[in-house]
């Protein structure tokens, strides 16, 4: 029993350690955040001009970063609509 | 100081896990474990960031298609193909620059594989307004090409007659480009400038029946970039497109310089044929429209292209101007809530060569298993009306993926 609840106790405060530490450190540093709000409505009107919508779920905050800045360059997004789009598509996956 | 403070720690630790599970209080050994522990995890996910988020980057996205062809001509078997497969490698060094390259890798019909290099750039990011491209690209002129070919964005499982190989509208080029987009107002602008190695040319050479040259005329221009640039004539060229409210996008493009004929196509005569060191270049102009508009389930565009080259002499021989031009108008329309997707297409592709004209008529029904994966039943009428000769139609089977 005793057995049982220290390993709870343990279980619970690394998983508490791993939450600490996952806040403390950031995604990649750049580019700067954009706006969450702009970012899916650049979203909504610039990548449909091209192609049907792909869910944010589809990548990792890491894949998503490649993507857009690869959809910059293709579809004649500013600076700003790309860090809108990355900030809205990273915090929806 | 520091070690008293540790232990000062330990025992604060100690006494708030004690109050909290009464029953299960630690021995010092315990609570060094699980110290150890908690600090260990603490490395192993600081690595695992640094995995997740480095300076640089590497992604590989794409498509990949497979399908089923049945054609009207008899001499053509129905075949099951595996289209083309298409890798696209992303590495990135933060928001500064990218190399970004697709592959293309088909299948001959022979069983052999063909790889060829779609484009490869080095792209700068100067600012927020404006990228260098610079390497071999995908062509800008007009929209099919540089954002429409992908198998899953392209709503049919062809291309228009004229937007691919010897057509009007210029594929691909080397050379290097600026892009980007601003904003006008409450409209929105995107641009492309750039400059090239540009086309190279091929004529058709006609036999007087004695072993002589009876004609020569152009045949068709090769717009797809080339690794040198065989007769020295640079092309510069770009796309300008304005979009008044978000749905709506209306693009122009121009592409001028000068092109030469490296190559003859068909059979020299026996005699031989005029040398094409030396010949002078002609003149190559490229101008195009797009509109596109999109809206509550449907997808219309249009596009025009028209390439013209100026005569030129070989030998003695003149050539005659040629122009190649093509257009299609085509509309899609999403049947929400299902997953269903109706398309139509009409092209007219007119060369200077009346059996390469066609005039087609596409239609065709897609299933939409995901956004990215798409089945797609369509069928092809083609018609020459220039050359009296037979065009035949086809139906095709298609699933295309994009990831």
């Amino acid at each position: 029993m005793k057995k049982n609840i220290t390993k709870k106790v343990l279980t619970s405060l690394a998983a508490l350690g791993l939450m600490t530490a996952s806040l403390m450190l950031s995604a990649a540093d750049y580019p700067e955040k954009g706006n969450f709000v702009k970012g899916a409505k650049t979203w909504a009107d610039n990548c449909i001009r091209c192609h049907n919508l792909r869910d944010p779920k589809e990548l990792r905050d890491d894949q998503w970063i490649s993507t857009v800045f690869h959809m910059r360059v293709r579809g004649g997004l500013t600076g700003q609509e790309t860090r809108d789009i990355l900030t809205f598509l990273q915090q929806s996956n | 100081m520091r070690k008293s403070n540790k232990k000062f720690k330990k025992l604060l630790l100690t006494a708030v896990i004690g109050a909290i599970f009464p029953a299960a209080a630690f021995s010092a050994n315990q609570l060094d474990t699980l110290i150890q522990e908690v600090e260990q995890l603490k490395r192993d996910v600081k690595d695992a960031e640094e995995w997740r988020s480095p300076n640089s980057l590497i992604h590989m996205a794409g498509y990949a298609n497979v399908g089923y062809v049945s054609n009207d001509d008899p001499e053509i078997e129905d075949s099951f193909n595996v289209g083309s497969f298409a890798p696209i490698f992303h590495y990135q060094y933060r928001d500064q620059v990218m190399l970004e390259s697709e592959l293309e890798i088909t299948q001959n019909e022979d069983g052999s594989t063909e790889v060829v290099l779609e484009y490869l750039t080095i792209d700068w990011f100067i600012n927020d307004y404006a990228v260098l491209v610079a390497g071999k690209f995908l062509s800008p002129i007009g929209n099919f090409r540089q954002n429409l070919h992908p198998s899953w964005i392209n709503k049919l499982p062809s291309a228009p007659p004229g937007f691919g190989h010897d057509g009007a509208a210029p594929v691909s080029d080397v050379g290097v480009q600026l892009r980007g987009g601003f904003h006008l107002g409450s409209m929105k602008a995107n641009y492309a400038l750039y400059m090239g190695n540009g086309p190279e040319v091929k004529a058709e050479i006609e036999d007087d029946g004695m072993g002589g040259v009876d004609e020569i005329e152009f045949d068709g221009v090769e717009a797809e970039a080339f690794g040198a640039d065989s007769d020295g004539e640079k092309v510069v060229g770009g796309r300008f497109a304005l979009l008044p409210v978000p749905s709506l996008e209306v693009g122009v493009s121009f592409l001028s310089g000068n092109a030469t004929v490296t190559s003859y196509e068909g059979d020299i005569p026996s005699g031989g044929a005029p040398s094409l060191d030396d010949i002078e270049s002609s003149g190559y102009d490229v101008v195009g429209v797009d509109v596109s508009w999109i809206g509550k389930g449907m997808d219309a565009r249009y596009e025009y292209v028209n390439t013209e080259m100026s005569g030129a002499n070989i030998g003695g021989f003149d050539l005659e101007s040629a122009e190649w031009e093509t257009w299609y108008a085509q509309f899609a329309y999403r049947f929400m809530p299902t997953k269903f997707e109706g398309v139509v297409r009409y092209t007219d592709f007119d060369s200077p060569h009346a059996s390469s004209d066609v005039e087609q008529t596409a239609v065709g029904v897609n299933y939409l298993f995901t956004n990215n994966f798409i089945g797609k039943v369509a069928f092809e009428s083609n018609k020459n009306p220039n050359a009296g000769q037979t065009a035949y139609d086809r139906w095709m089977l298609q699933l295309a993926y994009g990831f």
